[in-house]
């Protein structure tokens, strides 16, 4: 393995990379672009329902649901006006007025008046679901619980009240798809020395095609790694254990430089490695859709490689996951690896001769 | 003019299309502008709470769930499968009814009812679960509650959310792109390469290719903005009228792409162009993402007459009559730039007799 010739041929790849008005504008502007998503995100997540109440007394049942419920908050207002501002504001889902002798009513039995304000956009739902608290606050004051005895099991980490927000839930997907969109740039690349056959003419010199190829691996992963890895550093999405992400993007690296070296293989020029590249890209970012969506995809989407990455990262940044969880995914990931990027190889390897 | 050369023509365009980028990029940019949006203002994973259920006897209460419009719910039928949906999000809480539920209850007799709560689902939609759950279960039992409830909407005017004001933007770039650019740079790209020289020699006319990159343009752009619509599930109530919405402000785009197209001399000139008057293009979407912008001066911009009867029928779910006098504009527009499209085709050369 000539080295020397290898590090010349990677310096030439990445300043020819740079050169290439589209593919540098996509680089840079791909990656402040993510940066921005990531930070127009929410932040947080509101999972409480913010209810403001109106009334002279609290029924105490109010109470008991308040408490019981993580869900729901009660916020005591001192008049109907301010109620009926909030509720407009947007700052509660509605606004509840008791009368001055709710608990008289209710202790005679007799029927509640009740008014609650929503804003003109709430929608019918939501409406029903207030309706619905409001019913079981009196019942539950008029003393008539429910006789049934529930038991909860919470399945996997109980994050009520630490969710994680969207923009964290995001996170793996986009430095992902960081690493995806490298992929073009790489297979542009090889697909271009194909093309004016600069290959070749390369050939022709003492470099080998191992150390070729070499050249453009060490490339198309550093191009990806790097990036994907300034990424988290800059949305702090690195956790507690940073080695194991970086060793997950690494393996992503290097698997997405084995799709694009397939990509560059298939193409004759930069156009038709795009039209290539797309429907690749479009399957392997489906798991990290996943992770946005829980429950949205079934046991199929272990079949895409790109699972097993954006998986390790997702768990290793909000739970916490260690070596010991994730080895299983990360040796699938090799697998992975091993076997596109052989295909990859064979591949080019066959158009060059 | 012969329809069987426009349609090779067309057929060459849309099978050497996916070749080229911007003709890729004008299928999935809008697409994927539009799921950023989706994602970043959170419309496209704002969800019901979803509740499985295991009916191990036959309760009527499953009966009653399903008629709560403000859940979603899924049967199974054994209560492994159900802790499987729960522990993968596919359900935020599993309820398994025993198989004596019904006369337990209605006995007042205490039962015990298993529960899984998948840990990462929000706490407001365990409430509207629980709350709603034991809703039903006292409609079982024939319990009314004592209160009366009166809603009162607040404000007039509905808040637009930003997904919605964003709508127009995404619906215009696919327009746009699809039947604007694609056209317009692919008819440059034929002058660029004198290959429309080389048609022209043949019987083909100059009138024939500006008909086939017209009709590229046009499926183009009809296509994506339906797929717009669809991914916003704005496609409303009137398919029909959108579908005809559509075709027309496409028809705009396609003309003022070719009539750009035949001025012009290379990709470059017109790109540059469009980059600083561009924006003319969107100003009726920017002011319609702030409301509080004088709305009239979008009036004076010809795409104002193509979101406009577009937005009226699929949000506000407007008919003809409310969108009459705007499409009656846009249809002269459409004319007028056609009839300039037959001025500008006068004086171009014909080799071929």
């Amino acid at each position: 393995m000539n080295w020397r010739s290898i590090g010349v041929l990677v310096v030439k790849d990445i300043s020819l990379f740079f050169r290439n008005r589209l593919f540098a504008v996509i680089t840079m502007l791909g990656l402040v672009a993510f940066t921005v998503i990531y930070f127009l995100m929410p932040s947080s997540v509101d999972e409480t329902f913010e209810i403001g109440l109106y009334a002279p007394l609290v029924p105490p049942a109010l109470e008991v649901i308040q408490e019981e419920e993580e869900g729901l908050e009660i916020i005591m207002v001192e008049s109907e006006d301010s109620l009926q501002k909030g509720v407009v504001d947007g700052e509660y889902l509605a606004g509840l007025v008791l009368p001055d002798d709710v608990m008289d009513v209710l202790l005679q039995r007799e029927i509640l008046q009740v008014k609650v304000y929503f804003a003109s956009d709430t929608p019918e739902e939501i409406r029903d679901v207030v309706d619905i608290i409001i019913t079981e606050m009196v019942f539950l004051q008029i003393g008539q619980p429910l006789d049934i005895e529930w038991n909860e099991e919470i399945l996997g980490p109980d994050m009520a009240g630490s969710q994680i927000p969207q923009r964290d839930r995001i996170r793996p997907l986009l430095a992902v798809m960081i690493i995806m969109f490298e992929t073009f740039g790489l297979a542009g690349l090889v697909s271009e020395e194909i093309q004016r056959r600069t290959a070749w003419a390369l050939l022709v010199t003492p470099l080998t095609v191992r150390d070729l190829f070499t050249a453009k691996a060490i490339m198309g992963i550093l191009l990806a790694f790097v990036q994907a890895v300034l990424f988290l550093v800059i949305v702090r999405g690195m956790g507690e254990q940073p080695l194991i992400i970086i060793t997950s993007l690494f393996m992503g690296a290097v698997l997405l430089t084995g799709f694009g070296f397939i990509m560059a293989s298939l193409g004759k020029d930069i156009l038709s490695v795009t039209a290539w590249g797309l429907p690749v890209i479009i399957v392997l970012s489906i798991p990290a859709f996943g992770v946005l969506v829980p429950g949205a995809a079934s046991d199929w989407i272990k079949v895409i490689p790109s699972y097993y990455l954006t998986d390790t990262i997702y768990r290793v940044s909000h739970f916490e996951a260690s070596w010991s969880d994730v080895w299983g995914n990360l040796l699938i990931l090799m697998g992975f690896n091993v076997a596109i990027f052989s295909v990859g190889i064979l591949a080019l390897r066959r158009k060059l001769q | 003019m012969k329809l069987r050369r426009i349609a090779v023509l067309l057929r060459k365009d849309l099978f050497q299309g996916p070749k080229n980028f911007l003709f890729v990029w004008a299928f999935l940019g809008p697409v994927a502008i539009s799921l950023v949006v989706s994602l970043v203002f959170g419309t496209l994973f704002t969800h019901e709470p979803t509740l499985g259920i295991v009916d191990e006897g036959s309760s009527q209460l499953v009966a009653l769930i399903e008629e709560l419009p403000s859940i979603n719910n899924r049967e199974y039928t054994e209560s492994s499968e159900l802790r499987e949906a729960v522990a993968s999000g596919v359900v935020d809480v599993g309820l398994v009814i025993p198989s004596d539920f019904d006369s337990l209850v209605s006995q007042g007799e205490e039962v015990s009812v298993p529960v899984y709560v998948w840990g990462e689902s929000l706490a407001q939609d365990r409430t509207v679960l629980a709350v709603a759950i034991a809703n039903q279960i006292r409609e079982l039992l024939g319990e009314e509650a004592p209160v009366e409830i009166e809603a009162v909407t607040l404000g007039n005017e509905m808040n637009i959310p930003w997904s919605d004001r964003l709508l127009p933007f995404i619906v215009l770039l696919a327009v746009v792109f699809g039947g604007f650019v694609l056209p317009a740079t692919s008819l440059l790209d034929e002058k660029e390469k004198r290959t429309i020289d080389a048609l022209t020699i043949t019987p083909t006319s100059v009138g024939e290719v500006f008909w086939a990159k017209g009709a590229l343009g046009l499926i183009i752009s009809m296509v994506i903005g339906i797929v717009i619509l669809i991914l916003n599930q704005a496609i409303g109530t009137q398919p029909a009228l959108l579908i005809l919405l559509l075709f027309l402000g496409s028809i705009m785009a396609v003309a003022m792409g070719l009539l750009l197209g035949s001025v012009f001399k290379d990709v470059m000139s017109f790109f540059a162009t469009v980059k600083a008057l561009g924006i003319i293009l969107y100003v009726p979407v920017i002011l319609y993402m702030f409301p509080s912008l004088p709305q009239w001066i979008g009036k004076i911009f010809p795409t104002y007459y193509i979101v406009e009867p577009i937005v009226e029928v699929s949000q506000r779910g407007g008919g003809w009559p409310e969108i009459a006098l705007n499409t009656s504009i846009l249809i002269l527009i459409d004319l007028l730039l056609i009839a300039l499209i037959a001025v500008t085709l006068r004086g171009k050369r014909q080799y071929a007799v």
